[in-house]
């Protein structure tokens, strides 16, 4: 189907165009109105710099909000698709509930009607193409500036240009035809007409994939005589199911959250449309009183029309809010979020490509999950369960009675949960690196990817441990036993650690506490060296043993290095200011080895002491 | 040696501030800090005090002590945040 649509729509042009040249104006107002839509939503997107995303996080409060915030925006950007379609990322990114999108929605599709009064109002009232050349040629000066705001400013002033300009070419391409032939002997009354209408408005729609656009075309030809007023009524009700359209595309590469707006969009416009022509003869009346009050005149169809979209959508609005709790419900019951795939990227996924705000928080979500498969992964290499270190109060001694090998091929883990994360994190960090985005953004979003390679290298260096693990920790073998055991227990601390600092509340969590595990894990590498050449020097272990574990130790306190600095990077303040006092005081690897050696000597008769007391304290 | 290396660092810092690299670091944010240090601090003590074996001990002041080493370098930090003022600095 796919593949005949494009020859098709081609096809039926150029047959168009030969058979009367007249269409050509038409449709050239048609592309150049398009064509404005894009340069605008560009525009927008340069001029925004994550405004719009950062109002969008805080609109959702409740539903109303969601609804006045869709109002808002789709009256400003003019156009309920690009609404609709950062709704829909921002869903997928989890930075929205599904209920705030979905008013957002409804409210982009009142917001969108302000899109035919302007036309009505404006477009054909005033010679708007006397406007659109000074913007236009004003608007590419400002694309070629370096400035981001400057060159957003450019894009939007010229899409607007070219919506101006699209409108006169329509316009006057309807009065041309007008000359040469009446489409109003087309026209049809009746239900027939209704239903007829009805389904051109909606197809009309999906090809051009704006509502907008489809009731510009539909304005400029009743303005023009036509299409009977009647009939635009319809083709007006068609395009409100047609739009759909851009947020069902829109959704096809988002999560389950995105598939269920896409439905809430589609089922909310079909409602409202069905409701528009059951109830078409009152809604006419509606808006015959509207219009006698607002002091629209009894001809002026084209203003009227606007008067008819702005109703019908408020009322579907207000038909669907008291039933939104049940809808949710039903979308819930529809699209069932599926399983969990470990194995699979769960936040990143081509809706949050193309808002970065939207694609920093997936790719943090994302690390996140690479993160957790990782230390199961880890532990399980380690013949160690999760949940039993979490719990426990003594590590040391449930990593003793952890002996039993968990049945584990490592490689293959990797492969399936780690490799396929670190390949998705990799690919969307790096293409959102590419494009033109603030050196700030940039950074952090590399520092995101670093933080992944950091995970990855700590799981590749426990793979490397595995075999010995399971050589010498299945059954106690003595002092090699003892050694391993003790690996196994200071890479299981400092997963507990950072489960602690995961566990804190953002607001109480400060990074440096990470330096304090740095600080053991120096000390515990050192230690370690210094207990293998005591072993070696009195024969308690032999060569070949001594330079296995020599191996497996800097395998093991690499992956403990890593960890600690992935987790140091991903728990770092993200108030930027904060984030540099932080930076501020960490302790380099040198100053932490000065911290850890004063007062060594004292620190013994202390721990001794203190010791003492804790025992008669016991004993009381 | 290490508040030497902490007025280094401040010192770069300043030069980013300057080149308009960086955000300012005003003394509220040096005092929420400390607080989340002198939390963890307190946090410390308590499982100092309750610790049973030598080891457990061991481990937990090696810990106070970097605890220690980072509050006396954000009090420091502080001091020299609110005397001398990043932004009058750079005027």
């Amino acid at each position: 189907m796919k593949k005949y649509y494009l020859p098709v729509a081609i096809g039926a042009l150029v047959v168009a165009f030969w058979l009367k040249p007249e269409v050509q104006e038409i449709a050239a107002g048609v592309a150049i109105f398009l064509f404005g839509m894009l340069m605008l939503e560009d525009g927008f997107k340069n001029l925004g710099g994550g405004i719009l995303e950062h109002m969008l996080e805080r609109a959702t409060r409740s539903t109303l909000d969601s609804i006045l915030f869709g109002i808002v925006s789709t009256t400003l950007l003019q156009s309920s698709s690009l609404v609709s379609v950062i709704t829909i990322s921002f869903l997928s990114a989890g930075l929205i509930s599904l209920i705030g999108g979905v008013g957002i929605v409804f409210g982009a599709n009142i917001g969108t009607t302000t899109g035919a009064w302007l036309v009505a109002g404006l477009g054909l009232k005033v010679n708007i193409a006397a406007y659109a050349m000074p913007m236009l040629a004003i608007s590419i000066v400002l694309v070629f500036q370096k400035s981001k705001l400057l060159r957003g400013i450019g894009f939007a002033l010229g899409g607007l240009g070219f919506l101006f300009l699209g409108i006169h070419h329509m316009k006057e391409g309807f009065e041309a035809f007008r000359d040469q032939i009446d489409l109003s002997r087309y026209a049809l009354p009746g239900l027939v007409g209704l239903v007829a209408y009805t389904l051109l408005g909606t197809v009309a729609t999906v090809v051009m994939q704006s509502s907008h656009a489809t009731m510009v075309l539909i304005i400029t030809a009743l303005s023009a005589g036509q299409i009977t007023y009647d009939n635009a009524l319809a083709l007006s009700i068609g395009a409100n199911i047609g739009t759909t359209i851009t947020a069902i595309i829109g959704a096809l590469g988002a999560n389950y959250q995105g598939k269920r707006l896409a439905l809430a969009h589609l089922i909310f416009n079909v409602v409202t449309a069905a409701v528009a022509i059951v109830f078409i003869t009152p809604l006419r009346e509606v808006v015959e009183f509207i219009s006698a009050n607002v002091g629209i005149s009894d001809g002026d169809y084209a203003l009227k029309l606007a008067v008819f979209h702005t109703t019908f959508n408020v009322l579907g609005v207000v038909l669907v809010v008291p039933f939104l709790r049940n809808l949710i419900a039903f979308l819930e019951r529809r699209i069932v979020e599926p399983e969990p795939d470990v194995s699979r990227p769960r936040f990143l996924n081509e809706a949050v490509d193309e808002f970065p705000q939207t694609l920093e928080n997936a790719l943090r979500q994302e690390v996140k999950h690479l993160y957790d498969n990782a230390v199961e992964l880890i532990l399980h290499g380690l013949n160690l369960h999760p949940h039993e270190i979490y719990e426990t109060d003594n590590i040391a001694g449930t990593v003793l009675r952890s002996r039993r090998p968990i049945d584990l091929d490592i490689d293959e883990s990797y492969e399936h949960r780690i490799k396929t994360l670190y390949s998705a994190i990799v690919d969307y960090s790096t293409r959102a690196g590419d494009k033109r985005t603030p050196r700030e953004f940039s950074d952090r979003i590399y520092a995101l990817r670093d933080i992944a390679s950091g995970i990855v290298q700590a799981v590749k260096s426990v793979k490397h441990l595995r075999k010995n693990v399971i050589r010498y920790t299945a059954r106690k073998q003595g002092t090699v036993t003892e050694l391993y055991d003790g690996l196994r227990t200071e890479i299981a601390r400092i997963i507990v650690e950072i489960h602690k600092l995961d566990l804190a509340e953002p607001d109480e969590r400060s990074a440096l506490w990470l330096d304090q595990e740095r600080a053991q894990v120096e000390e515990g590498a050192v230690s370690t060296s210094r207990r293998i050449d005591e072993l070696i020097r009195k024969h308690e272990i032999s060569a070949p043993s001594a330079t296995s574990f020599l191996n497996d130790s800097g395998y093991a306190y690499d992956a403990m290095r890593d960890l600690i600095a992935a987790a140091r990077s991903y728990y770092i303040e993200r108030e930027s200011a904060m984030a540099e006092v932080e930076q501020l005081l960490i302790l380099e690897d040198d100053e932490l080895d000065e911290v850890v050696r004063s007062k060594n000597a004292r620190r013994g008769e202390a721990n001794a002491a203190r010791l003492r007391n804790n025992d008669v304290a016991e004993r009381g | 040696m290490g508040l030497k290396r902490l007025s280094k660092k401040i010192s770069c810092y300043k030069e980013r501030f300057e080149q308009g690299r960086a955000d300012e670091i005003k003394p509220d944010h040096v005092i929420k800090v400390l607080s989340k240090l002198k939390a963890k601090k307190a946090a410390l003590a308590e499982e100092i005090a309750a610790a049973r074996t030598d080891d457990k001990l061991q481990r937990l002041e090696r810990k106070l002590k970097i605890a220690n080493e980072h509050i006396t370098r954000a009090e420091w930090l502080l001091r020299e945040f609110t005397d001398k003022p990043v932004r009058e600095e750079a005027k």
